[in-house]
Formats: structure tokens, C-alpha cells, sequence
């Protein structure tokens, strides 16, 4: 049940993008098209549900167990690293195209300041494996689900009849704006998180 | 990670910790090489590297005038011997020579053709029929009647082809394009988007005789609906010394094998249907490249 809690609390109320304000470079940069903001959504989902699953046998057997706290950092920046060259390997060889719509935002990955933050928060939280397990998808789902909804909306303006003052970028940042607005609707929806 | 101790270390302790950090460090260093080294053996992509060079050898406007849709699609189709080293409509010989290059091929042979607007009327030399008040587009004009020029042929004048050229070449002035040569490429975009189907891919010596209209209206009411309208009149037909020119459904025709470039049916047109184009003459020659 408590995994339940915490997948859905990454989700909704503890959205990384609109809650925390982690991740906005994709959330700004890849959301132009919903094929390619899925796509990405799902890359980084499969990283940070693996960061987590890596990131806690580390920071509980090595940086607690031998007592290093000092190389929590490095060895995240480690996990984080080859997980992004991994996927992008895997999409290269499975879809070109993918790869290529992506561009400089795959690799990118790596510095995606939700991930990281994401593995520094796990030791926070006193999780055990599972539950980080599942607070990483769920933060990757939760990113997802927000990258799919701003790249619908963006899509729709494209046909809106904006004013010209608002045109491009900044009628993207009020979107995202008003969206952050719509998930607070969510706060004290499970209790406290 | 608040249990960090604040008792310096010395000595032993000092060491086995340095030591500690090393191994584990260099451990998930090593761990984390070795599933990327089996990764990249078995994800890896194999890829040609006379594609990046034949890319970059393209023009990079992704027109889409040779069939495929970016310049990167027509790179990995040439790279893979499915499409020939002259492909590129747009990048012309320079680049037909440079991409065969890359790719060891002998002589390749690039027959250069750049668009041509058959309508020579400007707006106010066109009838009007009516007044259109629509979206200002050739296609949405074109729905409606043709718009609001009375003959059905001519140019509709609202620059669609202006917008469809990605080299800039296409200029509208009098509401009629006006198509710079030089930077003219040939990719066709104009062709495909024009409505009225009066822009054409046509072959360019450094003097050539066109005919700048396509009406198939018989003369008297061609001539009611346009001041430069081919009205038929055969006088071009009667003068041409080298039997270059035809009517053939009321519009004059120009044979560009028989034509030598003597001007007389353009002097002779009575309406100016037919024009001179002259062209600097080392740019659009046929280039022949040996290896």
C-alpha cells in the first residue's frame, strides 16, 4: 500500500517538473511534438527507475556500509552517466529517426537535474528498495505524463491565434505556468509526502 | 549523510579509507565499463562515414526535389548506391562533382533546369472578373473560381510559390514572380504548389525565347482578359527562319533543338507573349566532370 502511495504522490503531487521545478530544459525543449516528448518521457522514466534501483544498493551497502559519505556524488553522477550512454545506444541501434528527433536532448539526460536530484533524495527519504524502486518510476511517469500533456497543449496552440507579443517562447512559459498551477490543485491529496 | 566523523584521520585509518574510496570507486568504474563494452559490441550501429561527408556536401536546404525527404535520407540512399551520386537537383554540378568524389565514381553529367513562370502578366495588365476578399493564397483562390483574374489560366498572384521556394529565389512584384536565376536551384517546389500549373522546370542556354503565357483561349477573348496573352496570331510561326515555332492550341510553342537564339518572334509577337532571358553563361552550362 505504501508503494502505491508513494508511486502515486511522485506522480501527481510530487511532480518533479511542475512541483519541484526540475527538468524544465526537456520540458521546454522536446515538448514541440507529443511523438517525440512521449519518447523522451520514456527514455528518462527508464533512467530513473534504473538510477534508483542502482542508486540504493550503492548508498546502502558502499556509502553507508563503509561509511564514504563523500562519494555519493561521484558514484551518482556515475550510475546516471552509463544508464544515458546505455539508452542512447539502445535507441540509436532500435530507431534512427528517434534518435534523431531527440538530438542533443538525449545525451542531455545526464544533466537532467531531476534524475539527479532524484538519486540524492533516495538516502532523504529512508525508502527501502522497493519503495525507491517505485518512487523512481513513479517520478519517471510522473514526467512523462507532464511532457505528454504540455506537448498536447503546445500542439493545440500552433493553431491558436496567439497575439503577437505572447508568440513563441513566452506563451510556452505561461502555459507551463498555468499547468504548475493545475497540479498545486493537487497538494493534501494522500495525506502528507 | 550526517554521520560523517569530524575526527581527523591519521595514519592507518587515513590510508585504508583512501584506499576504501579507490577500490570502490574504481570498481563501480570498471563495473560500469565493462557492461557499456558489451553493450557497444552488441547495440553497435554500423555507420558509413562517407555519409557525414556526402551530407555535408549537400546543400542542407532539405527541399525534398529529389524524391527524398531531407538531405540526410538522400546522403544514406547514396552512401547505400540507391539513389545516383547526381541526385541532388538543387546543389547542381558543384555538388554532383564533389559527392561523386566522396564516392570514387567516374564522370557524372548534371543537366541544369530552373524555373520558368509561363504568365508574363503583371496585375494591372490582367482583367479582373470580380473582387476577391479570401485568404490571401493561390490554392485557397483557386478554389473560388480562380480568384478574381478573368482568365483561367494566368498567375493568381498571391505568391504561394514565393513561399514554397526555400532558396529565396521567388520574388512577387506586380503580383507576378519574378524568379532570380542565379539563385534558382530547380528543386520544383514552385512546380508542385502552383495552382495553375505555370511554372515549369525548363532547360537554360545563355539566351533563350519563352513563351510567357498559357492561355488556350482562343485570341479574341484571351486578348479581352490579358494585355499580354498569346492571342494565336501565328506570326511567330510565319517568321521563325528555322521552324522553332508552333501554335498549338491557340498558345505558341518554341522547339528548344531547332531554336538558334535569333529573336525574330519575339520582336514579331504583337502582344509580347514571347520574351528574351538572358543568362550569364558559365553557371548553367551542362557540366561534364572527368575523374
Amino acid at each position: 500500500m505504501k508503494i502505491v502511495l508513494i508511486l502515486l504522490s511522485a506522480v501527481l503531487i510530487n511532480n518533479f517538473v511542475l512541483r519541484y521545478f526540475l527538468g524544465i530544459c526537456p520540458f521546454l525543449g522536446v515538448t514541440g511534438k507529443i511523438s517525440s516528448s512521449l519518447a523522451m518521457g520514456f527514455s528518462t522514466t527508464f533512467v530513473m527507475t534504473l538510477t534508483a534501483a542502482i542508486v540504493w544498493p550503492i548508498n546502502h551497502f558502499v556509502i553507508v556500509g563503509l561509511n564514504l559519505p563523500f562519494l555519493e556524488y561521484v558514484s551518482d553522477i556515475l550510475v546516471i552517466a552509463s544508464l544515458v550512454q546505455l539508452i542512447e545506444m539502445f535507441i540509436r541501434k532500435t530507431s534512427p529517426a528517434l534518435y534523431r528527433s531527440l538530438g542533443i536532448y538525449l545525451p542531455l539526460i545526464t544533466t537532467n537535474c531531476g534524475i539527479f536530484f532524484l538519486a540524492l533524495s533516495i538516502p532523504m527519504r529512508n525508502y527501502s528498495f522497493f519503495e525507491s524502486v517505485a518512487f523512481g518510476f513513479g517520478a519517471g511517469v510522473g514526467f512523462t505524463l507532464v511532457m505528454l500533456i504540455m506537448a498536447g497543449i503546445r500542439e493545440e496552440l500552433e493553431f491558436a491565434d496567439v497575439p503577437k507579443c505572447l508568440q513563441g517562447a513566452s506563451i510556452t512559459l505561461i502555459t507551463a505556468g498555468l499547468l504548475a498551477l493545475v497540479f498545486m490543485g493537487f497538494t493534501g491529496l494522500i495525506g502528507t509526502s | 549523510m550526517s554521520n560523517v566523523k569530524t575526527r581527523p584521520l591519521y595514519g592507518r585509518k587515513l590510508m585504508s579509507l583512501f584506499l576504501t574510496s579507490i577500490v570502490t570507486m574504481g570498481g563501480f568504474g570498471a563495473f560500469f565499463a565493462f557492461i557499456l563494452s558489451i553493450a557497444h559490441k552488441k547495440l553497435r550501429v554500423e555507420v558509413d562515414p562517407r555519409e557525414e561527408q556526402v551530407l555535408n556536401a549537400l546543400p542542407g536546404a532539405n527541399c525534398g526535389a529529389c524524391g527524398f525527404a531531407s538531405c540526410r535520407a538522400l546522403a544514406e540512399a547514396i552512401v547505400k548506391g540507391d539513389a545516383p551520386v547526381n541526385s541532388c537537383v538543387a546543389g547542381g554540378s558543384e555538388v554532383a562533382e564533389k559527392i561523386s568524389r566522396l564516392m570514387g565514381v567516374g564522370s557524372v553529367t548534371v543537366q541544369k533546369k530552373l524555373a520558368f513562370v509561363h504568365c508574363g502578366a503583371q496585375s494591372e495588365q490582367r482583367t479582373k472578373k470580380a473582387i476577391y476578399q479570401g485568404v490571401k493564397s493561390c490554392r485557397a483562390a483557386s478554389i473560388v473560381m480562380g480568384a478574381d483574374t478573368a482568365c483561367p489560366y494566368g498567375c493568381i498572384g498571391f505568391g504561394d510559390c514565393e513561399v514554397a521556394c526555400p532558396f529565396n529565389a521567388i520574388k512577387m512584384v506586380g503580383g507576378l514572380p519574378q524568379i532570380d536565376l542565379n539563385k534558382c536551384t530547380g528543386c520544383g517546389n514552385c512546380v508542385n504548389v502552383c495552382p495553375q500549373n505555370i511554372i515549369s522546370l525548363e532547360s537554360f542556354d545563355d539566351i533563350n525565347y519563352k513563351v510567357a503565357c498559357s492561355s488556350l483561349d482562343k485570341g479574341k477573348k484571351a486578348r479581352q482578359v490579358c494585355q499580354k496573352a498569346c492571342i494565336a496570331c501565328g506570326l511567330c510561326e510565319k517568321f521563325c527562319p528555322f521552324d522553332a515555332c508552333e501554335v498549338k492550341n491557340n498558345l505558341a510553342h518554341i522547339d528548344l533543338l531547332n531554336c538558334q537564339r535569333c529573336g525574330v518572334c519575339a520582336i514579331k509577337c504583337p502582344t509580347n507573349a514571347i520574351i528574351q532571358i538572358s543568362l550569364p553563361l558559365d553557371e548553367n552550362q551542362p557540366v561534364t566532370l572527368d575523374k
